[in-house]
């Protein structure tokens, strides 16, 4: 029995109005058919086409073309995204905000990523950020999280906090000795940064939505970190027990918020971990390829008993 | 011949409908408790990302499974030998994996899936080794040894068959690339045969298809449609489907050199026909999947089309091409939105569904976090600086623009 068929059953039997049945049959037959998804699709692939080809003709042609008229040309293009975006923004609101129109969010994105552009090549002709990129960085992130906030736009947020990664990797970078500990420590610093940033903002009402971002960057870093942690040759017992704990959180938060991204995060960074510790000095492969066997099959069964119990699309 | 009953699979997808319907808030939460309970479906189902996980675990079990038989059963064995066990292990994965549909229900759950996947690359590995491992290298085409991608060609399609999975039938495709190259040492004749098998797969998916309408196997259909088009048109298209492809695009240089004028004129002149006559094939029939290929064949068409005809290559040519296609979306939104009731045609610009904004928002995070994202590299004492190379970006993001 086809949906069409139910609905036309459902409606005759009272279960839902004809208008109901009138819309939801409309619906199955794609009558009207939206084409909202690939015009979208369509933007961005375009303004990421014509970002890439003016990065590329400025860092191609930046000598014959000349400061003046690269700076003039990305100045414009800046402040024309800023003007629309400023003047057709609607009022701030600290709840999930639609866009005023198809192609704001597109527009604000272009202007974020001119302004990287832009600030790149200020840098790179005049040197006006010499010895502090990291404050470049650091402020870009903070003009792009303003933004986000502003206009409610993942897009921006996203870049946001890449360029706050950005920012910790580049300190770290000053740093010659010991660098892969470095790094470990400032991206768990980064972790706690956002994500008790990101559940501040959550708990205070300023655009709850974003959380889900914040929480999914988080889950990576931090699990990448640890797992680094773990692959040390030495002082890995440490970081074992703390992506233990990890994984058991995310596993627990997963489930219970039914967000199944954690509950998949838990079960493959805790599996690379466990099975770095077991094989750990193990050189005999038929005992490798027993344990991925036997490990296999018991992950196998935790996760169909999961699947069977909570796992159904929610 | 399929696995799965069509009222089973039927009322999974109503299933699927009511949630989506519900959320939107078409129904209300009685009518969606009430509709729900009709919609049963003996099937179990699981989630996108436990899916994606017992996949990978089931593929893990089976491949360490596999290589700890031939550490402990067989100590450096024949290739003839290990080619026949990979044969008894392609059947051993079939087995489990129709036994597992037909005992357990399950239906996209990951762990099937991964044992079909393993049996149909047992059985190419096996038959390779067990029918081909002695067969010194020939510069002549020997069309005895297309047994194997043949074989993968049959198995994958009896999948995408029996198991409705439609990356088998994308399998099946790439199997059939390996054909031709048994057959005939001709270039223009391997992109001529290939083309014909899709043509031939798309004569009959779109005959089979049109008594599919509005059932649970239209969209199944209309994606194997889209796969049929873009293999066509790769197969055409001579400067994305040739293997020196970089080098030729880099250089300026022609594909043409390996074909015959005639061919390599003759596609070029199809890849231009082709764009239009997928998209307008999409539009008539409101399939998703394939306006998208003939939006990705356009944009294809337009990106190699320089290099066809041998024309120098411009850094602001992505330039124009990002405004021909912002331009093309935001005129075709405005046009839509400007018809009565914002449709035209059947068409509107508005999101209908809670779904669509959902993957924009998982699009955008993403994309927002890989975008090229550039930053400025750290000052070089040297004068003679150069533009370029940021080293970091964050985000896994490229310090080059």
């Amino acid at each position: 029995m086809t949906i069409l068929t139910r609905l036309e059953q459902w409606k005759e039997q009272g279960k839902i109005s004809p208008e109901q049945h009138a819309h939801l049959a409309g619906l199955s037959r794609g009558e009207p058919f939206s084409l909202f998804l690939e015009l979208n699709v369509l933007l961005y692939a375009g303004v990421l086409a014509f970002v890439a080809g003016l990065g590329w003709t400025v860092s191609t042609w930046s000598q014959q073309l000349g400061d003046v008229l690269v700076l003039t040309v990305l100045s414009a293009i800046l402040a024309a995204c800023s003007w629309y975006c400023f003047s057709r923004a609607p009022a701030w609101s600290p709840a999930e905000t639609p866009a005023p129109n198809p192609i704001f969010d597109y527009v604000l994105y272009l202007g974020a990523l001119i302004w990287s552009l832009e600030l790149a090549y200020l840098e790179n002709r005049f040197h006006v950020l010499s010895g502090q990129l990291d404050l470049y960085l650091l402020a870009t992130a903070g003009l792009f999280f303003f933004l986000a906030y502003r206009f409610d736009n993942r897009f921006v947020l996203s870049l946001g906090l890449s360029s706050l990664a950005g920012w910790f990797g580049l300190t770290i970078s000053h740093w010659s000795a010991h660098q892969d500990a470095a790094y470990r420590g400032y991206a768990l610093l980064y972790c706690l940064l956002v994500g008790v940033g990101g559940a501040l903002l959550q708990r205070g009402g300023l655009k709850p939505h974003f959380f889900g971002t914040y929480l999914n960057v988080v889950a990576n870093v931090l699990f990448w970190a640890l797992l680094s942690g773990v692959f040390n040759r030495q002082g890995y017992g440490l970081w074992f027990l703390v992506l233990l704990i990890a994984c058991g959180a995310c596993f627990t938060w997963g489930l219970a918020r039914r967000q199944f991204a954690f509950v998949a995060y838990a079960a493959v960074y805790g599996y690379v971990g466990i099975s770095s510790l077991f094989l750990r000095g193990v050189n005999d492969e038929s005992a490798v390829l027993s344990y991925f066997v036997v490990s296999g099959v018991a992950m196998l069964v935790l996760l169909v008993q999961i699947g069977r119990r909570f796992g159904r699309p929610a | 011949m399929r696995l799965y009953s069509a009222s089973s699979e039927e009322s999974l997808r109503a299933r699927k409908l009511l949630r989506d319907w519900a959320g939107d808030g078409f129904l209300n939460k009685e009518q969606y408790q009430l509709l729900e309970k009709e919609t049963v479906s003996e099937l179990r189902t699981t989630n996108i990302f436990l899916r994606l996980v017992l996949f990978v675990f089931t593929l893990i079990i089976v491949g360490a499974g596999a290589g700890l038989f031939f550490v402990v059963f067989l100590s450096r064995p024949s290739e003839e030998t290990a080619g026949v066990f990979f044969l008894i292990f392609a059947a051993a994965c079939y087995a489990a994996a129709e036994v597992s549909v037909s005992r357990a229900r399950i239906y996209r759950y990951g762990i099937e899936e991964a044992l079909v996947v393993c049996s149909v690359g047992f059985l190419c590995a096996g038959m390779q080794a067990a029918f081909f491992s002695g067969s010194s290298y020939s510069p002549e085409p020997d069309p005895a040894k297309c047994l194997v991608p043949a074989a993968g060609v049959v198995f994958s399609l009896w999948i995408w068959r029996r198991f409705g999975l439609s990356y088998a039938f994308l399998a099946a495709m790439i199997f059939v690339l390996f054909l031709p190259g048994h057959w005939t040492l001709s270039p223009s004749a391997q992109h001529l045969i290939v083309a014909v098998f899709y043509a031939a797969g798309l004569a009959g998916v779109a005959a089979v298809r049109a008594r599919h309408h509005f059932n649970y196997l239209d969209e199944a259909y209309s994606l194997v449609e889209a796969f049929l088009w873009l293999g066509i048109y790769l197969a055409f298209n001579l400067q994305i489907s040739s293997l020196n492809l970089p080098a030729q695009w880099w250089s300026g240089t022609r594909a043409a050199s390996e074909f015959g004028r005639p061919f390599y004129w003759g596609t070029w002149v199809l890849i231009w026909c082709l764009p239009p006559i997928v998209l307008a094939r999409g539009v008539r029939q409101k399939d998703r999947f394939v306006i998208a290929v003939g939006a990705i064949v356009a944009i294809l068409t337009l990106v190699s089309n320089k290099p066809y005809l041998g024309r120098p290559r411009h850094t602001w040519d992505p330039m124009l091409l990002g405004m021909l296609l912002t331009s093309v979306a935001v005129c075709l939104q405005r046009w839509l939105a400007r018809g009565p009731g914002g449709i035209r045609h059947g068409f509107t610009a508005a999101r209908l569904l809670g779904r669509d904004k959902h993957w924009i928002n998982v699009g955008s995070t993403v994309f927002g976090l890989l975008s090229p994202h550039s930053t400025p590299a750290p000052q070089t004492k040297s004068p003679d600086f150069r533009f370029g190379g940021g080293n970091t970006g964050g985000g896994g993001a490229g310090g080059d623009f």
